[in-house]
């Protein structure tokens, strides 16, 4: 990682003021991918933007980290059937929010690298999954959306070439579960929001049985800038083995939480003390989870030198995810913390699975049993082995994102857990 | 042929089957609950793991690749698979519980997953005893709970529609009762409301679950989640024998499971049959029971003066009979056989009067155009009109069995309610004097000057051919005033004490209908009367039936029996209205 990251400027969502409105946008040479590529549909044929693309090597930001690009040449031959883009907006995952900030500030470079997708996938429906609770933001993406067909660059012969693509956006009624991508299918499908099973992965059965890609937000936002500067340029930002920019969604116990743009690689102390303000009223850095809730979270002696990037955050014990970090302070009680996550997935899981419908349950009726101060020694290698019986065996991997906060949390702090147990009511058993 | 090998030993298998089914197939045993072969996979409730492996194969040759030892090198799925969803490959390499530590264990948590918060209220649930949660938790689940904190609370006792009760505590969340409304009744009635551990079935709001194939649901249900309101808290499943039989409320057919104690019916559930009616019937033929209970024609009885019926000794009924035919001609007579009475019964009734000089017994069938579906429910209300026109009867629709009545002195009705579904009035019966075979009282034996009470089908073995012209058969669930358990060789004994004496429990005098199949009746009527015609047992009359009828030469009842039902050359014509 280069050491100037801090004069990076923003490419996702630039310092342009007003660059939602669609002529602003234009004026800022909005749409020149797009352009780009539908002038010269030989040089930019679709097999050329789908391996441009993949050796950019965009690595997914909805948290899995696979190459983009790749994930696009699963798509079968077209057989003249339809075939869909499924863009996922759904980002439920506590202490990740940075999806809403592109259809709030940069909607059309959204637009733009999912109409690019669509023409490299020869699709022609793309399909706009936003959480419910995001209202407002449907709202103004919509907008967007609105002006990207009155402009012309959505709809029936896009900027006069005999390119259709239609896109729509939808939302769902605020289930966690929904954003998992196949769960999100069966959503859009207007059905109860299960996970399916897999094989066969979406490329082959996705929407209505027919061909799918599934992308998050920011993936896709990241498209045009591959397109207008090259795979070479987009490779070199940032961690070479996850390049590019991220959205880091700092949030916690920071003077200054909020959504900043770096590239991958940044020094995750760097972050938090020079980003994000340092911890809020001078105190010490306790633990930090790199990555939205499911990610393992990390003590602060484990932090020293870690960047934000899948390999680094690998070694240290825990996964870049979401890139959403939630800071904890000197002062944050770490039983509390793993109980609020624990019910958070007790709360979301989908009750198809019978571990995960149960399991979340119980870990999270055991770590209120020693949150409340009636907890047993027993109680934590329990919640460990309730773990164990969990992972690994569901349809999708909202079981896993489960376990590990519970895991990692108790054996990376289990002096706190065991204290509190030990002053239980119920302290030797 | 491709090959799997599971816990070691080699099967060769076709097609592409999925790995579950393939081991049930092979008789081998891995718990499940939420597949069912007639229904799609949704592999939720992740009990049937089992360790599933691959071959390595030379990506050049295309070749195995062998390890030191000369053996095949394996890939094993890192985590264990659910066998339901797991499609079979060449040379892939099973270990289930039998075989495997891992695996065991990993079916051993599922379970624990699975009961953490069941009711565990198996002393007062109806499952109990046939519950496929209870039999696999003793088998394979944990000793024991380390569960030590609030089970979940959801709602008990909803009667999700006219038929069928939840208790959403006990529901493990299968989604066999919704895939059934969705993939099988194709009605959309159920689906699941909720999230995580406070999920379970409901209906849309204000909608309630009356598909007419309800009930299916409750058999499905592999926990007691789902009840039949009809049959809760009746009778506990160790305490029933199980009959085979079939389903007379329609023309279809449909193989089912006659379920006795103390002599009474108490519920019926449908019996496997690719062929009919795969594994479900519809609710209509379940309440069907009570046909078999209540309001039996017990006893002979007879009109004496006026328009009272009283009951009368079988010697008196039978002394009657022979004098009402010694008193008039053959042609006085009319016979009517019936499309909701047996071949056997049909032959045999038909037969007697035929031997006295009476041409062949005319019949009407029970026909209600539109009320059947394209599944299991058919306009034909009588379970064997095909039957009566396989030995020849005479069809006949209300009109001209009301000129026939009407050209008559004496009508024999052989169990048919003529009068309640209105093929004859009353008046119709007036003039002439009336016996009836009946099962029931109805509408017709109340107007009948002589009732001769016989078997229903509960009662005796006996044949039905379907609206598809299959013939299918009955064996005796209950017995009569003159019928013994232990003596009667095809009642069926569901127990394992089946040896049983007076003095136990389940050998009952109670609920013993006062009657006699139709050949014994008769028979005992031919003796009064010195006519040639004798049976020792229905399965003779089935005999004499196939000598006489090319279509039936090669049926016998053990054909029945190996083939579970015969299909007759008889056309899939849609019953002919009456």
């Amino acid at each position: 990682m280069a050491q100037d990251w801090k004069s990076f400027e923003p490419l996702l969502i630039p310092d342009i003021p007003n660059l939602q409105q669609i002529e602003v946008y234009e004026g800022n040479g909005g749409y020149d991918a797009l352009k780009k590529i539908l002038n010269d549909q030989n040089e930019w044929s679709r097999d050329n933007v789908v391996n441009e693309v993949k050796q950019a090597n965009i690595r997914g930001r909805g948290g899995a980290g696979f190459n983009a690009g790749l994930k696009w040449s699963f798509m079968p031959d077209p057989d003249g059937g339809p075939r869909y883009l499924a863009c996922n907006g759904d980002e439920s995952e506590p202490g990740t929010f940075k999806d809403r900030k592109i259809f709030e500030f940069n909607p059309h470079l959204f637009i733009e690298g999912a109409l690019i997708a669509a023409y490299a996938m020869t699709i022609d429906t793309i399909y706009v999954y936003i959480r419910g609770e995001y209202i407002s933001w449907v709202e103004k993406f919509q907008k967007a959306v609105d002006d990207a067909y009155e402009k012309g660059y959505l709809g029936e012969n896009i900027m006069g070439t005999d390119i259709s693509i239609d896109l729509e956006v939808t939302y769902g009624a605020g289930a966690y579960i929904c954003g998992e991508e196949t769960s999100m299918l069966e959503s859009l499908e207007g059905k109860r929001g299960y996970p399916r099973v897999k094989p066969p992965f979406p490329a082959q059965k996705g929407l209505w049985g027919r061909p799918t890609t599934i992308n998050n937000i920011e993936t896709l936002a990241n498209v045009p800038l591959v397109i207008n500067n090259g795979a070479q340029w987009y490779s070199d930002l940032g961690a070479e083995e996850h390049p590019g920019p991220v959205l880091y969604g700092i949030s916690g116990h920071v003077n200054q939480p909020g959504v900043y743009e770096y590239p991958t690689g940044v020094p995750v102390l760097e972050l938090i003390n020079d980003v994000a303000g340092g911890i809020r009223g001078g105190k010490d850095l306790k633990a930090l989870i790199p990555g939205g809730s499911s990610t393992p979270v990390l003590r602060a002696d484990q932090l020293e030198g870690v960047t934000m990037n899948s390999d680094s955050l690998k070694d240290a014990g825990s996964m870049m995810g979401t890139a959403g970090m939630v800071v904890m302070d000197e002062d944050t009680d770490m039983v509390d913390v793993l109980w609020r996550i624990a019910h958070f997935y007790h709360h979301e899981s989908c009750g198809q699975c019978t571990p995960c419908r149960e399991g979340t349950g119980w870990l999270e009726k055991v770590l209120l049993k020693i949150k409340n101060g009636e907890g047993e020694m027993k109680d934590l290698d329990l919640l460990l082995d309730v773990g164990n019986q969990m992972e690994g065996r569901t349809i999708c991997a909202l079981a896993d994102a489960a376990v590990w906060p519970v895991r990692h949390t108790i054996n990376r702090f289990r002096d706190e857990f065991e204290a509190r147990c030990k002053k239980s009511t119920h302290a030797v058993a | 042929m491709p090959e799997v090998f599971i816990d070691g030993k080699r099967y060769e298998f076709e097609g592409k089957p999925m790995l579950l089914q393939f081991i049930l197939d092979q008789g081998l045993e891995v718990p499940f609950f939420c597949y069912h072969p007639a229904m799609s996979i949704p592999a939720n409730c992740r009990q049937c793991m089992v360790k599933v492996g691959t071959p390595v194969k030379d990506r050049e040759t295309g070749e195995f690749e062998h390890d030191e030892n000369g053996d095949r090198k394996i890939r094993w799925f890192p985590n264990p698979q659910t066998s339901c969803s797991t499609p079979l490959q060449d040379g892939m390499v099973v270990h289930t519980q039998e075989t495997s530590e891992e695996v065991a264990r990993a079916q051993k948590d599922n379970l624990e997953f699975i009961l953490v918060n069941h009711p565990l209220d198996c002393p007062i649930c109806d499952q109990a005893g046939e519950c496929p949660l209870q039999i696999q938790t003793y088998k394979y689940g944990p000793e024991g709970s380390r569960f030590e904190v609030k089970k979940v609370h959801k709602p008990k006792r909803v009667e999700l529609g006219p038929r069928v009760t939840m208790d959403a505590e006990r529901c493990i969340n299968c989604t066999r009762c919704v895939r059934f409304t969705e993939e099988i009744s194709e009605t959309n009635q159920l689906t699941i409301v909720q999230r995580g551990d406070d999920n379970y079935p409901q209906t849309a709001a204000g909608e309630e679950f009356d598909d007419p194939y309800s009930m299916n649901t409750v058999d499905i249900c592999p926990v007691g989640a789902l009840t039949s309101t009809d049959f809760r808290f009746k009778a506990r499943v160790w305490e029933m024998n199980q009959t085979p039989s079939i389903d007379i409320t329609n023309g279809k057919g449909c193989n089912v499971d006659l379920w006795t104690r103390d002599n009474e019916v108490l519920r019926i559930t449908p019996r496997e049959n690719d062929e009919v009616n795969d594994y479900w019937m519809p609710d209509a033929g379940r309440e069907a029971y009570k046909l078999f209970n209540e309001n039996r024609a017990d006893r002979p009885s007879i009109k004496l003066d006026g328009d009272n019926q009283s009951n009368t000794s079988w010697n008196n009924a039978i002394e009657t009979f022979a004098e009402v035919l010694d008193a008039h001609e053959a042609d006085d007579i009319l016979t009517v056989g019936s499309p909701h009475a047996s071949v056997e019964e049909n032959f045999a009734f038909n037969k007697f009067f035929n031997l006295l000089g009476s041409s062949n017994a005319k019949f009407t069938p029970d026909v209600i155009p539109g009320a059947g579906d394209d599944f299991l429910i058919t306009d034909d209300q009588a379970p064997n009109t095909n039957g009566c026109r396989a030995i020849n009867l005479d069809e006949a629709d209300s009109n001209s069995l009301q000129s026939a009545v009407s050209g008559a002195k004496v009508v024999i009705i052989l169990s048919d309610d003529l009068v309640g579904r209105e093929v004859l009035s009353a008046a119709d019966l007036n003039d002439s004097y009336t016996i009836s075979f009946a099962t029931n009282e109805n509408d017709t034996t109340n107007v009948s000057d002589l009732v001769i009470p016989i078997t229903c089908i509960a009662e005796h073995a006996a044949s039905y051919v379907n609206v598809d012209g299959r013939i299918q058969r009955s064996y005796p669930a209950k017995e009569t005033k003159y019928t013994n358990r232990r003596l009667n060789l095809e009642m069926s004994e569901g127990r394992l004490d089946r040896y049983g004496t007076n003095f136990d429990n389940w050998v009952s005098e109670e609920n013993k209908v006062d009657c006699l199949p139709v050949w014994q009746f008769l028979n005992k009527l031919a003796e009064r009367i010195n006519l040639d015609f004798s049976y020792n047992h229905s399965r003779d009359v089935f005999a004499d039936i196939s000598e006489q009828f090319d279509m039936l030469s090669d049926i016998s009842y053990e054909r029945m029996d190996e083939e579970n039902g015969v299909q007759l050359p008889i056309k899939q014509e849609e019953v002919k209205q009456a």
